[in-house]
């Protein structure tokens, strides 16, 4: 499925992101700096989190709605 | 059994088209809310100068570091959001296309700008800005801002680029000059050096007068194209869908268009008049912010004239009435502003409260209001109900809000010429007749007149948010028959 | 008119860079000749970078969003130069990185703020204004005095004003910490402070300073390295 790929690209882009701001909040010099390093992780994994499970939503939706399609068929 | 078809995220032939439209809706929530959070801050700063124990000694709660949390607010979180929400929502149905990528990327570009936001305002009272009017972030926030506006870019221009329709829709040339020109004020005017690349502070790459002329021309095209050609893309969409009439002249908004993003860029410099800008920059400013006057009334002319023969829809549709007083508010604005660029008015004008008022009758009258123009018609519509909750609530916010925004500028009016005439006036021994705090004392009663315009603005932003809750809680009935076609997620429908 | 409009609407990249076209014009034209035309700045004697302790005073000023309600920008008219004195030059703000001429007057101007009012007069403001101007709106900053001077990085951030056009020299870097801690102490000897930065005004820190010594320091310097007096400034201003 072409949308499952470009979703799974845009998680790793902003899994990678959310990584770079982890080390920011590691290494941070300042307040601001800190705050925002470990917010944009979380943000990231927040993100990322709501795709997968998007994701396994659809996936169980769409072998729901096969599977009745096959009962469906059974009774004609 | 289902009737869409669905590849690469688009829509081909074999059903109805269906949109994206759960981005549209998260970005017309967003835009609400902080639409409530914007005129909050504003009202409350608006307090601390009537009543400085206001600022509570706080280094949080200052003036200093909540004006940007107020700007910020109300231009990129509620201006921002709805801005967002209908390029996405107009350039779906202009282009008759679903939007490019897949539907993760609208929702980066969704919970990536609300990210951009929360951490802005958490950072300027943290103590953390460039001092760059309208572009406070630091560099950190610069780049991440970047990031999801070159998204959005892309998106936006890559449905342009799969669309159905032989021709781009004239809402979208306004939408995209926004996007586009946004992208090069934002990146040229944050140039800064960070101290360290692990601290938040940084200092800009220019200085002094060629720092402040790069500030202005940010500063005023992000009136220009972030609070103009965005809002004029959504007046050239939705005032001739709610009115139900073809834009009023198809070659003056070619005229318009063209004249008006050319003219703009010119008009920054008339922020610096009489300073220590060169002569002739602040002459070219001058001259183009008077010519600026021309394609802005243009416009207007051309959004007004649409509503021929459909005039009689303003009593009936509250949505539209806020458009249509929005455009007018931009014909005054857009009449101020040049007339405000005249060397000789600005000095008078300038630095006082004359500004400010000028500022809030295009933010309140234009943006805010052609905003709640566009919310009123797409919330019934993304939300597949029969209409608003209350018409009659409506009706109050517009009345509210307008006397609100009347009693603002009428008082800032004031306040701002007392200013100007305080500051230079002279007694009859040729001294200066005022010290300055007794030009603060005098506004002191037009401070609080304002506050209460600010406060009925509110109170009509509140109005607008119960009545949308309500619309949306879905308390009058489906339409029958499209509940069915309701894609659960808002994302590409399910069993293709 | 119609018939040449035409392609551009059907074909999004050339709308695309019509648009970019259209919109740099201005810019360019305005902005590009303000680094290039040899007058834009005036070549006056006495603009010196900020010394440390005044640079650390400017952070907190724009950290605190002073500029949002004191312009630094006296404009070329009659009665801001009786008001405020002489009018803005931009030399005076060419080591202003970033500027801080300000848009809205709700306090007064403070281009030439510096030497205006004693030291003990700017401490007592900033805590309580309203002690001192009882109409006043302005915010309280006590909380400046309680907070200690953050100093680790002071070389830092003047080596990256050098990097973006700000000369301080090798030997005002090597001394940068020293030269922070002279101009907040009256009991040191400020000779080598002023050799670096004359007209630096020594504020009365006790020890380690605070915030509100670095923004006092800031303040009175603002406006007094050109000497308007001297007929050298005034013939290069004719100029």
């Amino acid at each position: 499925m072409g949308t499952g790929l470009g979703d799974g690209v845009v998680g790793v882009f902003v899994g990678l992101l959310g990584l770079g701001g982890l080390a920011l909040g590691l290494g941070a010099r300042d307040g601001e700096m800190f705050v925002f390093g470990f917010s944009l992780a979380a943000f990231s994994a927040l993100f990322v989190r709501g795709l997968i499970r998007q994701r396994a939503l659809l996936t169980g939706r769409v072998a729901e709605e096969a599977a009745a399609k096959t009962e469906t068929a059974a009774h004609v | 059994m289902s009737k869409y078809r669905v590849q690469d995220g688009a829509l081909v032939d074999g059903g109805p088209l269906t949109y994206n439209d759960d981005v549209v809706r998260k970005f017309t929530i967003a835009a609400v809310i902080w639409a409530i959070v914007a005129f909050s801050v504003g009202v409350y700063i608006a307090t601390e100068l009537c009543w400085p124990s206001f600022n509570l000694g706080l280094p949080w709660t200052n003036f200093g570091r909540l004006r940007p949390v107020h700007t910020s607010a109300a231009i990129f979180a509620f201006g921002g959001s709805t801005l967002i929400g209908t390029a996405f929502y107009v350039v779906q149905r202009t282009c008759r296309a679903r939007l490019w990528g897949p539907p993760a990327l609208a929702n980066f570009v969704f919970w990536g700008y609300q990210f951009f936001i929360v951490m802005a305002a958490l950072s300027y009272v943290m103590g953390f800005s460039k001092s760059r009017e309208y572009a406070e972030p630091e560099w950190h926030l610069d780049i991440w801002l970047t990031i999801i506006w070159v998204t959005f870019a892309v998106i936006y221009v890559g449905t342009l680029v799969k669309r159905r329709e032989p021709h781009i829709y004239v809402a979208n040339w306004f939408y995209l000059a926004f996007i586009l020109t946004i992208a090069v004020l934002h990146v040229v005017n944050n140039l800064t050096l960070p101290v360290s690349w692990f601290g938040s502070k940084s200092y800009s790459l220019f200085s002094g007068v060629q720092d402040a002329l790069v500030q202005w021309w940010y500063g005023h095209n992000a009136v220009g194209f972030f609070l103009t050609a965005g809002f004029l893309g959504m007046m050239y969409y939705f005032i001739p869908k709610a009115a139900n009439r073809p834009i009023y002249s198809y070659r003056l908004s070619i005229v318009h268009f063209w004249s008006l993003i050319f003219i703009y860029i010119w008009a920054g410099p008339h922020h610096l008049l009489w300073t220590a800008l060169p002569d002739w920059t602040q002459t070219l400013g001058m001259v183009f912010s008077i010519m600026l006057w021309m394609p802005s009334w243009g416009g207007m002319i051309n959004g007004l004239m649409t509503l021929s023969g459909a005039w009689d829809k303003l009593r009936t549709d509250p949505g539209l009435r806020f458009s249509v007083t929005a455009v007018g508010f931009y014909g005054m604005a857009t009449f101020e502003g040049p007339v405000m660029s005249i060397r000789n008015v600005n000095a008078l004008s300038h630095y006082t409260d004359w500004g400010i008022g000028h500022v809030h009758s295009g933010s309140l009258g234009w943006v805010a209001f052609i905003s709640f123009g566009a919310i009123y018609y797409l919330v019934p519509k993304l939300w597949n109900r029969d209409g608003l909750y209350s018409v009659r609530l409506a009706s109050w916010h517009y009345w509210i809000a307008t006397l609100g925004i009347v009693v603002y500028i009428v008082a800032m009016w004031v306040a701002g010429i007392t200013e100007g005439l305080m500051w230079r006036a002279y007694d009859s021994h040729g001294f200066l007749q005022y010290s300055f705090i007794e030009s603060v004392v005098a506004v002191h009663p037009f401070m609080v007149m304002r506050l209460i315009g600010g406060l009925l603005f509110l109170t009509g932003g509140l109005l607008m948010a119960y009545n949308l809750a309500r619309t949306i809680a879905g308390t009058k009935p489906l339409i029958p028959g499209l509940a069915a076609a309701w894609p659960v997620l808002g994302a590409a429908p399910a069993g293709e | 008119m119609r018939l040449s409009h035409a392609i551009l609407e059907k074909n999004a990249f050339l709308l695309l860079i019509g648009t970019l076209v259209t919109v740099a014009v201005g810019g360019i034209v305005e902005i590009v000749p303000l680094f290039t035309i040899e007058t834009t700045v005036e070549h006056v004697a006495g603009v010196r970078p900020y010394s440390p302790l005044e640079l650390r005073g400017r952070d907190i000023y724009v950290r605190e969003g002073c500029y949002l309600c004191h312009s630094q920008q006296i404009r070329t008219l009659r009665d801001e130069v009786e008001r405020y004195g002489h009018y803005s030059i931009a030399a005076e703000s060419m080591y202003d990185h970033p500027f801080q001429w300000g848009s809205k007057r709700i306090g007064p101007d403070l281009a030439r703020v510096g030497g205006k009012y004693s030291n003990d007069w700017q401490y007592a403001h900033l805590k309580n204004a309203q002690q001192l101007v009882p109409e006043s709106l302005m915010p309280h900053y006590a909380f400046l005095a309680d907070t200690k001077l953050s100093t680790n990085d002071i070389v830092e951030r003047m080596r990256t004003l050098r990097a973006v056009g700000v000369p301080y020299t090798d030997d005002q870097l090597a001394h940068a910490k020293q030269d922070l801690l002279t101009q907040a102490d009256p009991g040191a000897d400020p000779k080598a402070l002023l050799a670096r930065y004359p007209k630096a005004n020594v504020v009365p820190g006790h020890g380690r300073p605070t915030e509100l010594d670095a923004l006092v320091a800031y303040l009175q310097v603002l406006g007094t390295m050109v000497n308007f007096a001297d007929p050298a400034t005034e013939r290069r201003l004719a100029q």
